[in-house]
Order: C-alpha cells, then structure tokens, then sequence
C-alpha cells in the first residue's frame, strides 16, 4: 500500500501523536481506511474528490476559450461580459442561423441583447420568445438561455425535433433580461433581485422587473414600497428593460405564438393567471402541453416539476410579464421556475447545470412541438 | 381537502420541516421534503387554522431511501407574534448518526484556533466537504428560526449562512454564533437572522436565547 505524503515533508519527521496528511487515489480509499481503523488511528477526510477541487479552483472561468462552441464552458455561470463576448461570437460565427440584435438600453446604459435563432428557409415564420434573468439573482436563468442557444447550434443538423423547430420557426433569445441587476450580483450583492434604477425619495434601488408589467399593475402581490423586493415601480413600464421588451413584444405580437420566461428556484411550470384565480380561454391546450412538458422534464432525471396556474401554484402576483403577454394575445405563456426546491435555492452549484439544463431542454422542445400542432 | 401542489399545503409543510430539522437534524443528518403527498386544514373556531401534513423525507447524506412522516402544524388565529404549534411523528427509523456526531464532536473539541467561516455555500454554489457538518448545524440553527417565524403568509428557505463563529466553551456544548440568510418565498426578501446554537453529540441541538 503507497501513500503520497503531503505532510510532514519527509517520512523521517512521523512520529506518534503528529498529524499526517496523505493522499491516495479513489480506490486505495478501500484498504486504507480499514487499516487505519483497525489500528485505531484517527483520521479525517480532508479533500474527497482531488480532481475536483483543482478543477474548481483553476478550470471553468480561466478557461477562457472562446474560440469554439465547444470550447465555450456551459456548465459554469458566465459574468455578463462572458455572455455579450459569446453573443458577439455567435453572432460572426454562425450567421445563417444567428442574428444579435438590442431592443434598447438598460437603466445604467447597457445595451439589452437578444438572439435570433433559426433558418432563414421561408419569408414569414411564427417565433417563441424566451427570457431569462429577470431576476438577478437566478443564475440558472441565463445558464439555461445559453444551454439551449449551444442544443440549437449543435443538433439541428442531426436530432429531428430540433430541425423542425429552427427551420418552421424563429426563436428570440434573452439570455439576461435584467443586465444591470445581473452585473450587480456578480460585483455586489449575490441576493439582489430588482433592476438598479435610482429611487428619487428613498435610499434604496430597483424595481422587480416581474412586477412592472401592464396588466392589473401593482394590484395584489407587488408592493408599493421602493425598498422591498417586489416594488411594482412608480408606473407600468418605468423600467427601460420592461418598456423596452414590452415594445418589441407588441410589434411582433402576430408572429409570436409562445412566451417562455426563466426563473428559479421552486421547480414549477406555470402559466397565467397570476394576478388571479381564473381558468384561461385555451386552459385545455395549456394545461395539456403543461402536463406533457412536465413529464418529459421528468423522463431526464426523475425530477418533479409542479405545474399550474402560477396563482394558485405559487403565489399570486400582479404585474408579471407571463400575464402581459397573455393579455397580448400570446396563446402559450409560460414561467418556469427551475432547480431545486430550496435545498441550494439560488446558490445552484455548477455541477447541477448540466442536468438543470438537460431535463429542462425536454420540455421546452415538448412545449414547441405541440405549438407546432396548431392547438391554441 | 388541500392540493399538495397549490401553496397552502406547501408553506406548512416549509413550517413543519423547519420544526423537524431543529429537532432530529444535525452535523450529520440534514432531512430535505422528497414530496408532499398529502394535505388537510381544519378551520378550529377561535383558534386558528391546523394542517395534517403527509410528508415523505430523505436524509442528504443518504438519499437512497425516505422516510415517513405526519405532521400538524396550528396557526394561531391573528397571533403576529406566536409560532405555531407544530407536532411531527416521523415513521420507521432514520439514519445513526453517532459516529458521524462523535467524529465531528472531537474534531471541533480539538481545534487550536475557533471555527470561523463566511458564504457557505459560495455564489456558485459550492461547499468544502470540511465544512459540510457545519452547514447541515446551519440548517439546524435556521430551522428553528423558520419554525418560529412562519405564518401562513410566508415559506422560507436557508439561502446561506453568511457568517459562522465557533465560540469555546467552558461546559461540554459546542456553540456556533451563525448569520444566516433566510429566503422568504412571498416577500421575495433574503434577510440575515443571528442565531447561536449550542450542540452536544448526545443531547442534541439547543438554540440559545
């Protein structure tokens, strides 16, 4: 049995009742650690998985290789200029298939950037609108919007679901709705939520960009207060964000057939209302392609997603932008809240990224391909 | 009648596993809600409202099977200050931890310097295996916090503990002095609450007043 020594610096300085640390491959863990029992020597794991904390410690962000899709890490969370610099390389590297454009500017001057994806196979195509990052502090939001922009540009060439979807439809793309908040929890505050505009009588900043929507605006559910959480905002739309993708939504109201919005954490699929308890016009077709997109996620890993109107489910709210674009004429709006049901709550680790990811591709191609169906 | 989807039946089942993590959790059993299957509220005439929760459990640190619970959980009519009554039977047995306890128990008696640690988990979501017990003392310590608190207007969650001190004592407990993050799900507020936990492998856990 050979052990490598890390601590003392030499075989020579061991002696009883000193510290010894060793290290040991994985399955050496198997005859070492009855030995040690059995001569009643006392030991502690320090570092379980080597491998793993060097990769954590030097891989992911240094790994800057932007150079290739594949090079791109999707399985760590990305600072905003990470995202806009893989935005911009997309955008050159792949332009029969991807367009970037801004709808507007952020409270703090930042530009809000959207991707367009599909083939440009026929003159007029219907288009799903996804967002992610309203609130700023669901990293698995924008992780997500990345996720599913790289499944895009990977498979639509070889999986069959993913070709149809590129070629009878566009998708419009948000990887982070709320920049401004986004940047904030990277530098700041890992727990902001709001957007970062100034309030003009109190100290204290941002609106909830799900609350500042125009639809039973600041009714129950939202606050009228700057400092909370779910501050409404001092009129629908004050926050360049929203006023800037509500515009976009409006003039594209026609050619969008769904609305997708990620945010975490509960594990929820939801749709409208969440201003009130009612039952939709089309509750048949939602509801079934709720219940089908729920089970497909669920065929991944196993994992459970409630679903429902989000009232009833969550909680109620007014002002959120699943309702708007209902309002709007919108068939399929949808919220999804991803991983997990609070064990990490927003702190996802990284290495949940990939089955996050994964499970919840399944459903949103579910939820295209049965808009593809003509059921509204 | 409840749907255990709809959030009624979940905020006091978040109130109940609050409870029970304080009573039953430790550096070595953290109990997460697997499901819940099952949800009742009795409206009790100047009294309050009661849930009769069926809860299905694991245990973190053994995920491979769950256990069963039933838990009642009384809110007090009107009362903004009191924490509702919460009973728990848990079915069958759960997990020893008594060497795990032991483990930790001397590992901490034999530190030179006190325990001091900040972010756990960090942003990204990661926690030092090291530091594993001291996080799952955590959920201990924010348990009995989220039990105190709950109304059925809230569901909170342990968003992090941002600060945990260890403080040497001169009797056998161990006290942590922890600031932790809690995540009220209505409000969308995350605010910090001190909370000192004194913790004994045999007696269990205490929160000191």
């Amino acid at each position: 049995l050979q052990v490598d020594l890390w601590q003392p610096s030499s075989p020579l300085h061991i002696v009883e009742g000193a510290v010894a640390d060793v290290r040991v491959p994985q399955n050496t863990t198997r005859s070492l650690l009855p030995f040690l029992q059995k001569e009643n020597i006392q030991y502690t794991v320090l570092i379980s998985d080597l491998q793993q904390a060097i990769e954590n410690q030097t891989g992911g962000r240094s790994h800057r290789n932007r150079r290739s899709l594949s090079g791109y890490n999707y399985e760590v969370y990305h600072s905003l200029e990470e995202i806009e610099d893989w935005m911009y390389y997309l955008n050159r590297t792949y332009s029969d298939l991807v367009h970037m454009f801004s709808v507007g500017k952020s409270y703090e001057g930042r530009p809000l950037y959207v991707l367009k994806l599909g083939k440009r196979s026929r003159p007029y195509k219907k288009a799903v609108w996804i967002d992610c990052g309203i609130h700023a502090r669901e990293w698995i939001g924008p992780a997500f919007c990345q996720w599913f922009v790289k499944e895009a540009l990977q498979t639509h060439q070889t999986d069959p679901d993913m070709r149809k979807m590129l070629t009878q439809l566009y998708f419009y793309i948000m990887p982070v709705f709320n920049v401004d908040g986004y940047h904030f929890s990277w530098t700041h505050d890992r727990f902001w939520r709001k957007t970062r505009s100034k309030n003009m009588r109190f100290h204290c900043h941002g609106v909830d960009a799900n609350r500042n929507w125009k639809v039973k605006w600041c009714d129950e559910g939202a606050s009228l207060h700057p400092c909370d959480d779910t501050y409404c905002g001092p009129f629908p739309e004050s926050e360049p964000e929203v006023k800037a993708v509500a515009h976009f939504l409006r003039k594209h109201r026609k050619q969008i057939k769904a609305y997708l919005s990620f945010h975490a954490y509960a594990q929820m699929l939801l749709y409208p209302y969440s201003y009130k308890y009612a039952t939709i016009p089309n509750f048949n077709c939602v509801e079934s392609a709720a219940y089908n997109a729920v089970n497909a996620l669920q065929s991944a890993y196993g994992v459970r997603y409630r679903y429902g109107p989000a009232s009833s489910t969550l909680y109620v709210s007014s002002g959120s932008s699943m309702d708007w674009a209902y309002k709007n004429g919108i068939p399929y709006a949808f919220a999804f809240e991803l991983r997990d049901t609070g064990h990490f709550g927003f702190l996802l680790p990284e290495m949940l990224i990939k089955p996050t990811c994964t499970e919840t591709m399944l459903a949103v191609k579910n939820i295209t391909l049965h808009l593809l169906k003509k059921c509204h | 009648e409840l749907s255990p989807s709809h959030f009624p039946a979940t905020r006091a089942a978040a109130a109940a596993l609050g409870y029970l993590r304080y009573l039953r959790g430790g550096p070595g059993r953290g109990l997460e809600l697997r499901e819940l299957r099952r949800a009742r509220r009795q409206d009790i005439d100047d009294v309050g409202h009661k849930y009769y929760l069926e809860l299905e459990l694991e245990d973190v640190l053994d995920k491979d099977r769950t256990v069963n619970c039933t838990a009642e959980v009384l809110y007090h009519l009107g009362s903004k200050t009191s924490a509702p009554d919460v009973q728990v039977t848990v079915q069958g047995e759960l997990r020893s931890t008594e060497e795990a306890d032991k483990e930790f128990y001397n590992r901490i008696r034999s530190l030179e310097k006190e325990l001091v640690a900040e972010n756990i988990p960090d942003s990204h979501g990661n926690v030092p295996p090291e530091l594993e017990p001291i996080h799952l003392l955590a959920w201990v310590a924010s348990g009995y916090v989220i039990w105190q608190n709950s109304t059925e207007n809230t569901k909170f969650h342990l968003a992090q503990v941002k600060h945990v001190k260890q403080v040497k004592r001169s009797d056998e407990d161990l006290q942590f002095d922890f600031v932790v993050l809690l995540h009220e799900m209505v409000s969308q507020e995350v605010l910090p609450w001190e909370v000192t936990l004194l913790w004994h492998p045999q007696r269990g856990a205490q929160v000191s007043q």
